[in-house]
């Protein structure tokens, strides 16, 4: 069906998408970099860093959630008043989150001097919401945004280390800012202020889940790590093959 | 830990359906003064709801507290009529008069002092409500003339 592609520019490059095709997968298909933070493809765009506007006639929008509805569409990723409008969000971005690697590297970039128009705490939290998005995603919804304005922070119930965690590591691994801090020591996983046993490979002994994560994901956990498993199942074909050839 | 022997009877008092949890967390709040942890557990099994999920809706909305409230709730309207009125001077007043600080509870447990934004009576503003009785026109004299304390 024709009438469901759009024709535009983006970048002054043609480009055809399926009508609803956000501005951010669109510029992917043209390699066209736009720095993202709470974006992740797996997820719903929930919009909430703005690192990643753009311009689109002569608005700017939000590229991550923006779906592209109209024909002959001109998009600019790169114009002036983008540059203006991302220095400006990394500006309160800095004044959060100080000592977070990425945000000082994508200040200097473009620019952006802490903004002291707000004093808030810098923890170093963005409040973009995508551990908790990605935990509620997991299943697992373990840990929440909770509170208002400037009081809100990441949690688990209760102000307590989250009880339904079962140490993914999703949240932190995810984090843009790299504030959800975990580690691995002696077969013992921590993060959120809890400790999981990591449960050893039968076969090689490597460590890769813990026993909560095998317990929460029973439909397809297996008892070796991916290495083995291979492995395994290379020699039961193999095996199957011998029985086969054999009892011809 | 808060005796909850009638949490089962407010619980039941409406379906298990997750979009009953505000509506249950008022009742329990309205029974307890506060959202205890027990209760909110309790709930959030009854609902099937995440515990996350139910601490967030909790932590959200200011009529609901995560600690006990007083028997009475002082309110100091903040809004901005009030505020350009003097809502300052009042919260001042009565901090003074109560002897606690906005947000806190007495230690008798009997008085909580809250603010609020707007209560819908601006034309009567500076506004104090306590419970559900709002006294308009309040200054910081006649704010002891309140019925506060009996
Ligand atoms: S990546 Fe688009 S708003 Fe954060
Ligand atoms: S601002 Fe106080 S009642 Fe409206």
């Amino acid at each position: 069906m024709p009438d469901k592609y759009i024709h535009g520019t983006i970048d002054g490059i043609k480009i055809s998408v399926l009508k609803e095709t956000t501005i951010l997968s669109a510029s992917k298909l043209l390699d066209i970099n736009i720095p993202t933070l709470c974006h992740h493809e797996g997820l719903v765009p929930d919009g909430n860093c703005r690192l990643c506007t753009v311009e689109i006639g002569s608005k700017l929008a939000v590229s991550c959630l923006y779906p592209l509805r109209e024909d002959n569409f001109t998009v600019n990723t790169k114009s002036p008043k983008v540059h203006e409008a991302r220095r400006f969000v990394l500006s309160l971005l800095i004044a959060r989150a100080p000592k977070a690697p990425r945000i000082i590297a994508l200040a200097k970039e473009y620019g952006a001097l802490p903004s002291n128009r707000f004093l808030p705490e810098a923890d170093n939290c963005i409040r973009c919401g995508k551990c908790v998005r990605i935990c509620k995603i997991n299943r697992t919804e373990a840990i929440s945004l909770v509170g208002r304005g400037p009081e809100r922070i990441v949690t688990g119930p209760f102000l307590k280390p989250p009880e339904d965690c079962i140490g993914c590591l999703a949240c932190g691994l995810n984090c843009p800012t790299g504030n959800i801090p975990f580690r691995e020591k002696d077969g013992i996983r921590s993060i959120w202020g809890r400790n999981f046993n990591l449960v050893p490979c039968p076969e090689c002994g490597t460590a890769l889940f813990t026993k909560e994560e095998l317990d929460f994901h029973k439909e397809f956990a297996a008892d070796y790590c991916p290495t083995c498993r291979r492995k395994k199942i290379a020699g039961d074909l193999l095996n199957c093959q011998n029985l086969l050839v054999r009892s011809n | 830990m808060p005796d909850l022997h009638s949490l089962s009877e407010i619980l039941l008092s409406r379906p298990n359906k997750p979009v009953e949890l505000l509506a249950l967390m008022q009742l329990i709040q309205a029974k307890y003064r506060y959202l205890p942890e027990e209760a909110l557990r309790e709930l959030a099994s009854y609902l099937k709801l995440p515990l996350s999920r139910v601490f967030a809706v909790a932590g959200f909305y200011k009529a609901l507290s995560l600690t006990p409230k007083g028997e009475k709730l002082v309110k100091v309207c903040c809004g901005t009529a009030c505020h350009l009125k003097g809502a300052r001077q009042i919260q001042g007043a009565l901090e003074e008069k109560l002897k606690i600080k906005l947000g806190e509870t007495g230690a008798d447990g009997k008085l909580s002092l809250e603010s609020v934004n707007c209560v819908g009576a601006c034309a009567l503003a500076p506004v104090v409500m306590i419970d559900e009785t709002v006294f308009g026109k309040t200054t910081p004299k006649n704010i002891g003339e309140l019925p506060l304390l009996t």
